[in-house]
């Protein structure tokens, strides 16, 4: 029962930060908001026993990936449609 | 105006559709087919000598789908470093 | 040219760029034991190159070099392939070291064991070539992203 409910909390955490992700207009709050999508996805990997997804997912999902789009933001604009 | 008024019911239509096929296909970590399974962990170990048997799947018996994989990233750099001018000037 | 951030940052990052890279190269040297392999161990040393750029700017990457990059990414795909092309007598991806007594051919103990280094034939070699090719793309790709003119 606590295995459930601990997983009910990972997926509303995963939807919850991807719907934040989608709405807020400050980019770098939104790269932020995808590598907790990410974190939360690769400890539900690991819960659901594929710790190599998990690995692989952490090291890209929340790593890598937020770097690059933190450069890619650096590199044009940070806010959405050019307003603060 | 009628393409905005559209949009929200195509997406429910499109989100009972996914979700009805998805319940059709199998029951959730029920597979349909296991002997590839099966043989895999029975003689994945002896065959290749690992002990960890998703190494031994991809990079042994599905060795072709890494090295596309691989490709595949190669060709991502190639293409940023075409893009982004890290040739000559 | 891009000077990086503050003393701060500077400092915590040199402390944290050895474990990181020593995590990475256990990943990949144990990817035939544990859950890993080639592909994460090279995704997390890459994290090291963005940790890097990020804190300490652009100025060392000339030292390091593009092409030496390039060079090493191309090595871990042809390596790749190569080692894969040596066992074509029985077919492609054939894992002829194994149990053959070689480098990293010794005999494995069927069932659970606790694993040893020198096992599994050629997987360790391809987790190898496929770690430096990743590594060496991805740290490729945030090099050329980080330090590309861009007009606003």
């Amino acid at each position: 029962m606590i295995f459930e409910s601990i997983q009910v909390i990972l997926l509303v955490g995963i939807v919850a930060s991807a719907f934040f992700a989608l709405k807020n207009t400050d980019l770098v709050a939104s790269a932020i908001f995808l590598a907790a999508t990410s974190l939360l996805l690769s400890t539900e990997f690991y819960l659901l026993q594929a710790p190599d997804v998990a690995i692989a997912e952490a090291a890209i999902g929340a790593g890598l990936s937020t770097a690059i789009f933190i450069v890619a933001i650096t590199k044009t604009e940070r806010w959405e449609n050019g307003k603060k | 105006m009628e393409r905005n008024k559209s949009k929200p019911i195509v997406a429910a239509i499109l989100f009972v559709f996914l979700l009805a096929m998805s319940f059709s296909i199998h029951p959730a970590g029920k597979p349909s087919e296991t002997k590839m399974d099966d043989f895999f962990i029975a003689h994945g170990q002896e065959e290749t000598g690992s002990n960890n048997i998703v190494a031994a799947i991809v990079f042994d018996y599905r060795g072709m789908d890494t090295l596309v994989e691989a490709s595949v990233l190669f060709a991502a750099a190639t293409g940023v470093f075409i893009a982004l001018g890290g040739g000559k000037k | 040219m891009n000077k990086g951030l503050s003393p701060i940052v500077k400092n915590v990052a040199a402390v944290a760029l050895v474990p990181i890279t020593v995590f990475g190269l256990y990943v990949i040297a144990h990817g035939h034991l544990t859950p890993g392999g080639g592909f994460p161990g090279g995704a997390i040393i890459a994290t090291m190159t963005a940790l890097l750029l990020i804190s300490f700017g652009t100025s060392w990457v000339k030292a390091i070099g593009k092409e030496r990059l390039s060079m090493a990414e191309s090595l871990g795909l042809v390596g790749f392939v190569g080692l894969a092309i040596m066992g074509i007598g029985k077919s492609f991806f054939n894992n002829f070291l194994v149990g053959q007594g070689l480098f990293f051919g010794n005999a494995v103990a069927f069932g659970p064991n606790p694993g040893w280094l020198g096992t599994a034939g050629l997987i360790p070699l391809m987790n190898m070539a496929v770690g430096l090719e990743v590594f060496a793309a991805i740290s490729l790709i945030a090099i050329t992203m980080f330090t590309a003119e861009v007009s606003k």
